[in-house]
């Protein structure tokens, strides 16, 4: 456990943004048409924040991920991680968790977990322990020499998060990472993420279609229209943490999944 | 207990049909002429496996089987793999790649002689062509079995593209290509057979085709014999090969 923590200190706390997005637009040229996809995006979350991002299908969410990954470029406006641009993918400053779990099939759990260290040339032995130190944070101990076919979908994801957080990078971005599973693994990986996200106190964004997902995981929600993709709403999760099954129940809880459900609706 | 099982009625069987080679024909139930009995055939083996111009033939076509593969595999995979990446290159010439796929090879050996003349060259040369379009065609399956969401996650770990070809490419390919290996042998093996059987002077295949058409079945047989066994050491070699260079993925 103690790998899970070990750059946090090191982190300057000077900073207390983590993402800073700034009049952000991007237009994809397919072909000889321009799609515009993203238009003015502005968001500033905090380090240690658990962000959601919802929104209609096709209106952006994993755009604007994959650009605060440096993985795609953006037309216009500031996109700042730690500070800085991120014009190339950094593994250093952000994880990303996919919506498939996307772990190689070659390679063992372990091995899995350990690639993105291994490209970096960390010797064996202490991406071992790494590795052996995120397998059991997602609690999987024991399941390193499993391949991925071995597994569930649930314990992919696991692997997948573990293989994300493995450099210990303050940022993770998660697309859709349960959208695959079913309805009680999902609530039961949500749970663990908090869990997850509570000893690491990383600053998570995860994208989700899920509303109950959202209120359940969040500190702030962002609701996106339709493409071209605009940020309508910006909820606060007042839910104490830590969050419970129960709290599903409650009125505030349905409050808040229905004001978010009414703003997708009504910008249709 | 199941895999002993299993051994077992499959040497029943292999005893089986040598026994009824052997006793068929001796009992008149099969013209000897055309089948004729198993000792027999064992014994013109026997001699001719004594004999120099059969022992050259057999070096010959190993040669020429090892030569054409190791001129077909590297030159077939380089090709499809360059047509699957470049998607300029791939666009002009997928298209005429499949054209040519479809059509028999066998129709352009006449060419091969022309221009080789009868002997080594032209040989390894046709199989060789053969070959080489089999190669790409799996190397182009091959390439395009790399799913777009592996590159991305690697590109998200920060991997270089030289760490995208090694780290991804590579192992995901490697399955596809390692059966590849062994499937082309056996195109390969077949275009030095054909190529021997239409016009040679020496090669395992050629002796074949005279001792057919001179209607000398004990030899054909013998022949027969000896094909197969190179074309299963050939085979068993290449699997040999896929399972140790495919060891390091356990
Ligand atoms: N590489 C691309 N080239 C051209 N257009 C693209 C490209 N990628 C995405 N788009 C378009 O941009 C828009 C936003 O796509 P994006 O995948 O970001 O949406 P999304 O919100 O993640 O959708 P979903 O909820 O279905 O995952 C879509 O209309 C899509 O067609
Ligand atoms: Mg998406």
């Amino acid at each position: 456990m103690a790998a899970v923590s070990m750059n946090g200190s090191a982190r300057a706390p000077a900073s207390d943004i983590a993402l800073e997005v700034r009049g952000l637009s991007h237009v994809y040229e397919a072909g000889d048409r321009a799609v515009p996809a993203l238009q003015d995006i502005d968001m500033s979350v905090r380090a240690g924040r658990f962000i959601v991002i919802v929104g209609p299908s096709g209106c952006g969410k994993t755009s604007l991920l994959m650009m605060m990954a440096g993985l795609r470029a953006h037309s216009a406006g500031t996109l700042l991680c730690q500070g800085r641009p991120i014009p190339t993918p950094d593994p250093t400053r952000v994880g990303v968790v996919f919506q498939e779990a996307s772990l190689f099939p070659w390679l063992t759990t372990l091995d899995n977990i350990e690639f993105p260290l291994s490209l970096r040339g960390v010797p064996a032995e202490e991406r071992r322990r790494r590795a052996e130190a995120m397998l059991s944070l997602v609690g999987l101990k024991g399941f390193g020499a499993r391949y991925p076919h071995e597994l569930s979908g649930g314990m992919k994801q696991r692997v997948s998060i573990a293989r994300g957080l493995v450099q210990d990078p303050p940022v993770l971005l998660m697309d859709e990472p349960f959208a695959a599973l079913d309805e009680q693994t999902r609530m039961t990986m949500g749970h663990e993420l908090l869990r997850i996200w509570s000893t690491t106190s990383k600053t998570v964004v995860f994208i989700t279609h899920s509303l109950t997902e959202a209120v359940y995981l969040a500190d702030e929600v962002y609701v996106m229209s339709p493409r071209p993709g605009r940020i309508i709403d910006h909820i606060e999760i007042t839910l104490p943490r830590p969050r419970t099954y129960e709290m599903m129940a409650t009125d505030v809880f349905g409050r808040l999944r229905e004001r978010i459900w009414q703003q997708i609706r009504h910008a249709q | 207990m199941q895999r002993g099982l299993q051994t077992l009625i499959r040497l029943a069987l292999l005893a089986l049909v040598l026994g009824l080679w052997e006793v068929l024909p001796r009992i008149g139930a099969v013209n000897p002429m055309l089948l004729p009995p198993l000792s027999d055939v064992a014994t013109t083996l026997w001699g001719l496996l004594g004999r120099a111009n059969v022992r050259e033939a057999i070096a010959v076509t190993t040669l020429e089987v090892i030569t054409a593969f190791a001129i077909a595999v590297p030159l077939g995979a380089a090709a499809g793999i360059l047509l699957a990446e470049n998607e300029y290159l791939g666009a002009i010439f997928k298209p005429m790649l499949f054209y040519v796929f479809s059509i028999p090879k066998s129709i352009f050996l006449p060419l091969f002689i022309l221009a080789f003349g009868i002997g080594f060259g032209q040989k390894v040369g046709y199989a060789a062509f053969t070959t080489t379009f089999v190669v790409m065609m799996s190397a182009t399956a091959a390439v395009e079995s790399v799913r777009g969401d592996y590159i991305l996650v690697a590109r998200s770990f920060g991997a270089t593209p030289a760490q995208i070809i090694w780290r991804i490419y590579v192992p995901c390919m490697m399955p596809v290509l390692l059966e590849t290996l062994r499937i082309s042998m056996i195109f390969n093996f077949t275009g030095v057979m054909i190529a021997e059987m239409y016009a040679s002077r020496t090669g395992i295949g050629h002796l074949i085709s005279n001792w057919g058409e001179n209607f000398q079945l004990p030899q054909l047989f013998a022949g027969i014999i000896i094909l197969s066994a190179v074309a299963i050491a050939f085979n068993e070699t290449v699997r040999r090969l896929e399972a140790r260079v495919g060891a390091w993925r356990q």
